[in-house]
């Protein structure tokens, strides 16, 4: 058994009084597509923000692929190969769609202290590639923030995959698209992964986006893992159900 | 050639040919209006480029008109040598003193960055006042002036256009350059930038530096032309002054607020010659400017109403914070 890509120890984040994070454990392995799911307030927010960087965490340990990066700098974190997507889309509106990734591509070449190239022509032709693999390729001249909603949600996506990470995070990577978007949208990223070779964890409220593509399912309730197994585990689980299949069902 | 270097070639090439269409008075309102271009320019790296307010630039524009006037008279260098160690003295000056100011004020965003910066230049204007035997105190530094033939009018203008004019290529260069996408994405979305694997402290004082070294450069070039240095120009009025020139030039272009300097300081001079309350009609027209054009004058430009054609750098986004 290889050692997992991801794993979590007794993580604990407060906030004054309130325990957001009250000791999660979680470990993924490589080319997992891992979903955390949980009602609203369940501190899946909290969790990846602990994570990634964005958050210190009061207690417990983060190790990705064998090294301790609890309490580093989201930049940090990044760099040894950790993408993360937001809820809310995070793009640089006013810049194209292709600048958008450039700067990415720029960062993780740690050319960002370059002060006298010219930009504009740097690393285009691989933001393209990047772009007509997420479907975004005869958008690339538009500013980022003219794009419709969906758009905007790939284009996040191709500029997490510019850094080449291993490990990506997306929370909620489906939030304010419809239905039949939700469903596109998660099978897009699903397949890229898997080209790539990346592992993913991420949250999402939608059950049959869950369903469709998650390889284990992690339940969090009230800061605390409540259960964790496969899709067809955690359907059988009626714990599970009762605090959250059950109200979006 | 393309189309996009058209303008700024034919200005160019218009301020070369200026001083022979000038009385000396005029140009040396050119040279003010060259030296403020400058720390307009400079200051809008970190406003228009990273949506950084700062309201203590004149701390930087005051350390270089300080340090330009104590190279030139305590240095104890022959004139021409002091005079050629200048601008290097000036940015080098200005670039430590915005090192330490930015250290501590790049550390916060928004308001409490425009105080904190506004903070450390009341204490350099507090060090300008009393530290009478550096700085001349009250009186200031008087008497300053280039040495030999760039005590003309007519030869210190080309001194002062070859500065700035270089010194804005090499930020044209900087914002253009990889280091300035990463200002301008930043500037959108920081906390998305970390997540590039980007430390955006570091590059929010990298730009702080740089942007204070050329405001100095700026403030050494104009007090060798205004001949005296005095308290006021570290006072915190006097860090409105760029702030109105690039919102009234228009913080989205490169030169907008170069151009804003401009009509400033020109206004400034035609108003002040014929009434006392010319900060009166200054503060009227400026309101109305940017109630009509709140992307300034070069907006109307880019908008395409005066002259339609290619922009420089996207427009900001006022839901991008």
């Amino acid at each position: 058994m290889s050692s997992p890509i991801l794993r979590v120890e007794s993580l604990v984040k407060r906030f004054g009084g309130l325990v957001a994070l009250g000791g999660v454990d979680l470990a993924v392995e490589a080319g997992e597509f891992r979903a955390i799911i949980g009602p609203n307030g369940a501190g899946k927010s909290t969790f990846f923000n602990a994570m990634t960087g964005l958050l210190r965490p009061d207690s417990g340990r983060v190790a990705f692929e064998g090294r301790d990066i609890t309490g580093e700098p989201p930049h940090r974190v990044a760099r040894r190969g950790v993408a993360r997507t937001f809820q809310i889309t995070s793009v640089f509106p006013d810049l194209s769609a292709l600048e958008n990734v450039q700067v990415a591509l720029l960062a993780h070449a740690r050319r960002s202290w370059n002060l006298w190239s010219r930009a504009r022509v740097l690393g285009t032709e691989r933001a393209q590639e990047l772009l007509a693999l997420v479907s975004l390729a005869t958008s690339a001249a538009k500013p980022a923030g003219t794009l419709a909603h969906g758009d905007q949600k790939r284009l996040e996506l191709a500029i997490a995959l510019a850094g080449e990470p291993r490990l990506l995070f997306l929370d909620e990577p489906t939030a304010g698209m419809a239905a039949q978007e939700r469903l596109e949208a998660i099978r897009l990223v699903h397949r890229v992964a898997r080209e790539l070779g990346l592992s993913c964890v991420f949250t999402e409220h939608d059950m049959a986006v869950v369903f469709a593509v998650a390889t284990r399912i992690t339940v969090m309730h009230q800061g605390r893992v409540l259960a964790e197994g496969t899709p067809a585990e955690m359907r059988a689980r009626p714990e599970v159900q009762q605090v959250y299949l059950g109200e979006t069902a | 050639m393309k189309a996009r270097h058209a303008a700024p070639l034919a200005a160019a090439a218009a301020l070369l040919v200026l001083p022979s269409g000038l009385t000396d008075f005029w140009i040396f309102i050119a040279i003010e209006v060259l030296a403020f271009a400058l720390y307009a320019v400079s200051f809008n790296v970190l406003l228009g480029y990273c949506g950084m307010l700062s309201f203590g630039h004149a701390a930087f524009f005051g350390v270089g008109g300080y340090t330009a006037a104590l190279v030139i008279k305590q240095s104890g260098l022959p004139p021409a040598l002091a005079f050629a160690c200048l601008p290097l003295a000036a940015m080098f000056v200005s670039a430590a003193a915005a090192l330490v100011i930015g250290f501590f004020s790049v550390r916060r965003a928004g308001i409490y960055f425009a105080m904190l910066t506004f903070a450390f230049q009341m204490l350099l204007y507090t060090i300008a006042l009393k530290a009478t035997p550096l700085t001349g105190g009250d009186d200031g530094l008087t008497g300053l002036k280039p040495p030999g033939i760039l005590a003309q009018p007519v030869a210190y203008y080309y001194f002062a256009l070859l500065m700035t004019g270089a010194s804005l290529y090499v930020l044209y260069r900087v914002v253009s350059s990889p280091f300035g996408y990463t200002l301008r994405a930043m500037r959108a979305n920081a906390l998305r930038v970390q997540y590039l694997g980007i430390d955006v402290r570091a590059h929010r004082l990298a730009a702080f530096v740089l942007s204070g070294a050329f405001a100095g450069l700026a403030g050494a070039i104009f007090a060798l032309s205004n001949g005296n240095v005095f308290p006021g120009w570290l006072d915190w009025t006097a860090s409105a002054t760029p702030v109105v020139m690039a919102v009234l030039g228009g913080t989205a272009s490169f030169l907008g607020p170069a151009f804003g300097a401009a009509v400033y300081v020109v206004l400034e001079v035609l108003i002040s010659g014929r009434t006392e309350y010319w900060s009166l009609a200054m503060g009227i027209i400026i309101v109305i400017l940017v109630l009509l054009m709140p992307e300034g004058l070069t907006g109307l430009w880019r908008r395409g109403i005066v002259r339609p054609g290619a922009r420089a750098v996207p427009l900001p986004t006022r839901e991008a914070r």
